[in-house]
């Protein structure tokens, strides 16, 4: 289903659009007042950039190097080519140790590859242990934001959930009592866990660990209590240098959620006595994407979800109108590259207004990439019929200024005189919930020779 | 080993032109910081508290009076044994933590600009402890606290240990409709004594 379709979905209950909206925009604010408070933002995220970049030009060299030290240091590398495979891994782990029960922190890649039900497939229970994600899993839902995976419920659907499946008292949506409701039921998740699943923020090629941020202690939880601890990567997060982590942790949370920094940045290097670290290093499309140039740059992305709480759209339309494990913004240009037919809708659901590519602290050209895919979306996909030919008729009309003008004049005087059921007829799909503006008796050109002339007098 | 050369061969033949590596010049951050005061600040506004202490016999007794009348309690700290109310070496398992109230552990790194404190496994008997406890307390003196993170990296350039975290502030949440609630999976609480 294309975006607008589901978009509108969303939309049909409009006071939750507003909350929506607000909240992540209140969520932007936070970051702004973050990043302006930290001197030299800008030569911060230069250096994230920068960093980045260079990653990508010697990635296959930090992934060997990575492998090597992780090795070293006691941990077990598995390489996979795409979700299939990262699934097949871990399954083979988890069997390995006769394990049955898996505790997961949030890792957006697992989502990708869709590791739990592959894995319920067999018996095994999987919990996943971020509040937000929690939630969603217990509603049956992908989540809608990759910092923030529950930001499309209300308390008081988490409240009815809480009580279908955890067996809590109705509290008229109180967060302090559900989180803390929360904390015992995967407290006693994590006592039980055989083996732990994290996601990985960052990989050092240099000394071989991995830094896994959370801001409730679920990952650190799972992994320091279960014997053994599988963390899942993409290829693009190796960076080279431990001192690059001073670098990205300091823009990942200020951009995130305004905090200075997340609340646990653990720094994963060797399993301790008795316990098992494994890391399963997964391509799943991204080596296609760095092929190509005009795209490859979304491949520096620290999944922060800035671009997701500053964009209009996003705020809008909600995350689950987008079909795509990362909705938003920088997930309009991660997923064309995996299916350029069925994501061929995303990169339209922006105004290109360029705020995401302002806001992302390892600076992104997220909405050059936009305008970039639509380009070769209308080549390669077919295009509705309306819009096919308006665009033709308006590329004649826009190709002729006299032309221009005179239609003008006639779309001037319509919107001044036409009744609304007309000029809100169907095929206008600018006047769909919305009113178009009075038409103005000048266009600007001849308000700006009148106002010349009569300088001149 | 048939995907790993399958990927880094398409790597190879995908990757752009080089570029080179920037280097990070740490001084262009730097804006003449009062450390002490921006530490306690930013520990404050992550939700935690920053105490002084003259000595660890005063950091328990500070402790003892905020968090009074709990069962199980561990320090790492020196001479603070009386303190103690649990011998890790009976702990066969980290999930026997499960009931820890309080957790006093030193540190000799704290961010100011964050609030970030460091421990690692030179410090942290069994891993699991700052996270499962209800109460941590961390101690770490003035002198150990740099201004940013920058710093903090240069200091532990070389440290070798196989785990290790920042702490900033208690284990938190906003996960239900934006409402900040402290508490989630870790500490409920978190204490900072700067010595």
């Amino acid at each position: 289903m294309s975006h607008a379709k589901l978009a509108s979905v969303f939309n049909k209950d409009e006071k939750r659009v507003d909350w929506h909206d607000k909240a992540l925009w209140f969520v932007r604010h936070k970051r702004d007042k973050a990043a302006h408070t930290v001197k030299g933002w800008e030569d911060l995220r230069n250096l994230g950039h920068g960093i980045k970049a260079h990653m990508l030009t010697n990635i296959d060299k930090y992934l060997i190097e990575f492998e090597e030290n992780a090795k070293n240091n006691g941990v077990q590398v598995h390489w996979a080519a795409n979700g299939e495979e990262h699934n097949k891994i871990v399954h083979s782990i988890i069997k390995e140790n006769n394990a049955k029960k898996v505790v997961k922190s949030k890792s957006m890649l697992t989502e990708e590859c869709h590791l739990n039900p592959y894995l319920e497939k067999d018996g095994i229970e999987v919990i996943d242990t971020d509040l937000g994600e929690r939630i969603v899993q217990l509603a049956k839902e992908p989540p809608s934001h990759i910092v923030l995976p529950a930001i499309h419920k209300n308390r008081f659907e988490v409240d009815e959930l809480f009580q279908e499946h955890l067996g809590t008292k109705p509290a008229n949506g109180d967060p302090q009592y559900l989180t803390n409701e929360a904390r015992k039921h995967l407290r006693k998740k994590f006592i039980e866990a055989d083996v732990a699943i994290t996601g990985v923020n960052f990989a050092i090629a240099e000394t071989g660990e991995f830094v896994v941020c959370t801001n409730e202690g679920n990952a650190d939880m799972g992994a320091h209590l279960a014997p053994v601890h599988i963390a899942c990567m993409g290829i693009e997060k190796v960076i080279p240098k431990r001192e690059h982590l001073g670098v990205f942790l300091r823009l990942l949370a200020r951009s995130a959620t305004g905090q200075p920094v997340t609340t646990y940045s653990s720094h994963f290097k060797k399993p301790s006595a008795g316990k098992k670290m494994h890391i399963v290093i997964v391509d799943n499309g991204r080596s296609e994407q760095l092929s190509r140039p005009d795209f490859r740059a979304s491949l520096h992305c620290i999944r922060c979800g800035a671009c997701m709480n500053t964009c209009p759209i996003y705020r809008r339309s909600g995350g689950h109108s987008y079909d795509y494990t990362i909705p938003g913004p920088i997930g309009s240009i991660l997923s064309p590259g995996k299916d350029l037919k069925k994501y061929s809708t995303l990169p339209f659901a922006s105004t290109l207004c360029g705020s995401c590519s302002d806001v992302c602290p390892v600076k992104i050209d997220i909405h050059t990439q936009l305008y970039k895919w639509r380009q070769i979306i209308t080549k390669e996909t077919p295009q509705p019929f309306v819009k096919k030919q308006s665009m033709k008729v308006m590329g004649k009309i826009f190709s002729k200024p006299s032309q221009f003008e005179t239609v003008g004049k006639v779309a001037r005087w319509s919107l001044r005189n036409l009744p609304k059921s007309v000029i809100n007829s169907k095929p206008n799909v600018w006047g769909k919930a919305r009113d178009l503006p009075i038409g103005p008796k000048q266009s600007f050109d001849e308000w700006y020779n009148n106002r010349n002339n009569n300088k001149k007098d | 080993m048939g995907s790993r050369e399958a990927i880094l061969a398409k790597i190879k033949s995908n990757k752009p032109e080089p570029l080179s590596l920037p280097q990070i010049d740490a001084g262009i951050f730097e804006e003449g910081l009062d450390i002490i005061k921006e530490f306690t600040k930013k520990v404050e506004i992550v939700g935690g508290n920053v105490l002084q202490a003259s000595s660890n016999e005063d950091v328990i007794n500070q402790i003892k009076s905020i968090i009074p009348n709990t069962a199980i309690n561990y320090s790492t700290l020196e001479n603070t044994q009386d303190f103690n109310t649990l011998d890790l070496a009976t702990v066969k398992n980290p999930k026997d933590l499960e009931d820890l109230d309080i957790l006093i552990l030193e540190s000799n790194l704290g961010v100011a600009e964050n609030g970030a404190v460091w421990v690692s496994d030179n410090e942290l008997p069994i891993r699991v402890l700052p996270f499962i406890t209800k109460h941590l307390v961390l101690v770490l003196s003035s002198e150990d606290i740099v201004p940013y993170m920058h710093q903090a990296y240069e200091k532990k350039q070389n440290q070798s240990s196989g785990f290790g975290v920042f702490i900033s502030g208690p284990s938190k949440t906003a996960d239900i409709e934006q409402s900040l609630v402290i508490g989630a999976h870790g500490a409920l609480s978190l204490t900072v004594f700067i010595k």
